[in-house]
């Protein structure tokens, strides 16, 4: 797999599909030459402490076990970079407390599991480089995300996240994030302090509109979009209504810069013109009262 | 065969390969070298019979070690890893979807496009063509489908356009291409309107060996619509009052 380049084929050793109903102790006996363990798909419903024994190892891949917590035995390997637990039955409180004091660990894999919340012990994890949350129940983001300073990839894909906090424009080394399939309505403006970003995927939400500072991304090649209301609306939304003679007046006095002072008009009209509204395209200088076309398009000029 | 004209000799040669493999039927391609071997062979005809390259696609049964060195994922996208170049007539590819990863809305260069799964899943969403007549039209959804292991899908320019993707969030996915003839343009769709681009298709790896292109350009993964002024929707954002 991509991650195992690191490690020559006679030191790992797969026994994904060989149903194993336990981890295979036995093999601490060439535990010092055993740097990656493929051990998914099989019925290891434990992760014993006997795990510790191997403290080459590097990468460690039990997805698809069963698996409903993991023992802090793992916190004891000095080298491992790789820890893959997907499609297990892991939920909130399964994971060792002591978690981040696996300071090797690089690649964090828990994507297919039914965490809830985001563990705490995962946000002081700084070294932290790619962590994989697909498919859970995450609802929020911690802002305390913030302390994963070196993560590049963070995939949160198919979760029922409704709001991201903008803590997450911190995460200076991040080049990949993977938002679609979820709940968010909105995506924070701080994301376009994402200098680093390459892809963002946003599709299948319920976002309404996007900052326009995301335009700034200049490392952004890979943007997905479909499946969101700022797509759908445009077209279901080209509004035929006209606005109202009192409308027009009222733009036109505005536009036009026509000074007028309280006395000058009914309090009523006063009060009106109080409430014109400027457009957000910074282009233009018109101003709206209540009626307008909603031009929901995504505009940048590094895409054209 | 004196006496024919060029058409009519094609055809006759075409008709007696064919009566050959019929005699003869190509071995069960046990292995990805079988495969590539045994289609080189039906590709030595003028014209392709769908239902023969798709029969003998099926019978391969996907084996992760023979295709393991083409299997090169990236993070921010899918990749295309050349496979075999068919003595000319054939493009061999194996892509490789990350979790969540999609292409656009693509057609396929009047070439015939056989896809089939190596792992994972794949789901396939077609459209119609736009109709010429309208300016900005939403493409139009046709049908769905869900790809499994060894299954294989085939696809042509007369069938409409489709767009491809992994929709897993747990595995990644892995397919086997072939286009014939070969091609380097596709056409991608925007979903909305309907535009059109041409994007010329690279390579991430040819043989087994990584190709970086030095200048991406646009590709034909998911891009939203883009103009050069406008604005993002007014209803959500604060208005400010003047």
């Amino acid at each position: 797999m991509m991650y195992e380049d690191d490690v020559p084929p006679e030191n790992r050793v797969d026994l994904a599909y060989s149903g194993l109903d336990l981890f295979p102790e036995h093999l601490s006996e060439k535990a010092d030459r055993i740097q990656s363990l493929h051990l998914n798909n099989n019925r290891i419903l434990v992760l014993p402490r006997a795990v510790s024994l191997f403290q080459e190892l590097r990468h460690l891949d039990i997805s698809a076990n069963g698996l409903t917590h993991v023992s802090g035995e793992l916190t004891h390997l000095p080298n491992l970079r790789t820890f893959i637990a997907k499609n297990n039955l892991l939920e909130d409180g399964a994971l060792p407390k002591e978690l981040g004091r696996c300071l090797s660990l690089q690649v964090l894999n828990l994507s297919g599991n039914g965490f809830m919340e985001f563990p705490e012990q995962i946000e002081g994890m700084a070294g932290l480089r790619a962590l994989y949350f697909g498919a859970n129940r995450l609802r929020t983001v911690p802002s305390e995300i913030k302390h994963m300073s070196r993560l590049e990839i963070l995939y949160l894909g198919g979760n029922q996240i409704s709001s991201l906090p903008l803590e997450v424009g911190s995460l200076s080394s991040l080049m990949s994030l993977v938002l679609c399939d979820n709940r968010l309505e909105s995506i924070p403006p701080h994301l376009a302090r994402l200098r680093n970003l390459r892809s963002l995927s946003l599709h299948n939400n319920r976002i309404a509109a996007l900052p326009s500072e995301i335009i700034a991304l200049r490392n952004l090649t890979e943007l997905s979009l479909r499946g969101n209301p700022l797509v759908v609306n445009f077209v279901r939304d080209l509004s035929y209504d006209p606005p109202t003679l009192l409308e027009l007046a009222g733009r036109g006095v505005k536009n036009s810069g026509i000074p007028y002072g309280e006395g000058d008009v009914p309090p009523n009209l006063y009060r009106y013109l109080s409430l014109a509204r400027k457009c957000p395209n910074p282009k233009c200088t018109g101003v709206y009262f209540d009626a307008r076309v909603k031009q929901i398009k995504f505009f940048c000029n590094i895409y054209a | 065969m004196a006496g024919m004209d060029v058409e009519m000799r094609g055809n006759a040669i075409d008709e007696m390969l064919k009566k050959k493999r019929d005699l003869n039927p190509l071995p069960e391609p046990e292995t990805l070298d079988d495969l590539v071997q045994g289609l080189k062979i039906i590709f030595q005809d003028n014209e392709i019979n769908v239902e023969e390259v798709n029969e003998y696609m099926s019978k391969y049964k996907t084996n992760a070690r023979e295709w393991y060195k083409y299997a090169k994922f990236d993070h921010h996208r899918y990749t295309r890893n050349l496979v075999d170049q068919g003595n000319g007539k054939f493009n061999l590819i194996v892509l490789c979807w990350g979790e969540g990863q999609g292409s656009g809305i693509h057609s396929h260069s009047d070439s015939h496009c056989f896809m089939k799964v190596l792992d994972g899943t794949l789901d396939e969403t077609m459209y119609s063509w736009p109709s010429d007549s309208e300016d900005e039209c939403e493409l139009q959804k046709t049908e769905t489908h869900s790809y499994g292991k060894d299954s294989v899908a085939y696809i042509n320019d007369s069938m409409g356009l489709h767009r491809v993707e992994n929709s897993s969030h747990t595995n990644t996915a892995v397919s086997l291409h072939l286009y014939s003839p070969p091609f380097d343009m596709v056409e991608c769709f925007d979903q909305r309107t309907g535009h059109r681009k041409k994007v010329r298709v690279t390579f991430y790896s040819k043989f087994g060996q990584r190709t970086p292109f030095p200048d991406q350009g646009p590709t034909c993964t998911e891009q939203a619509d883009v103009a050069r002024t406008g604005c993002t929707s007014v209803e959500t954002l604060e208005p400010e009052n003047n």
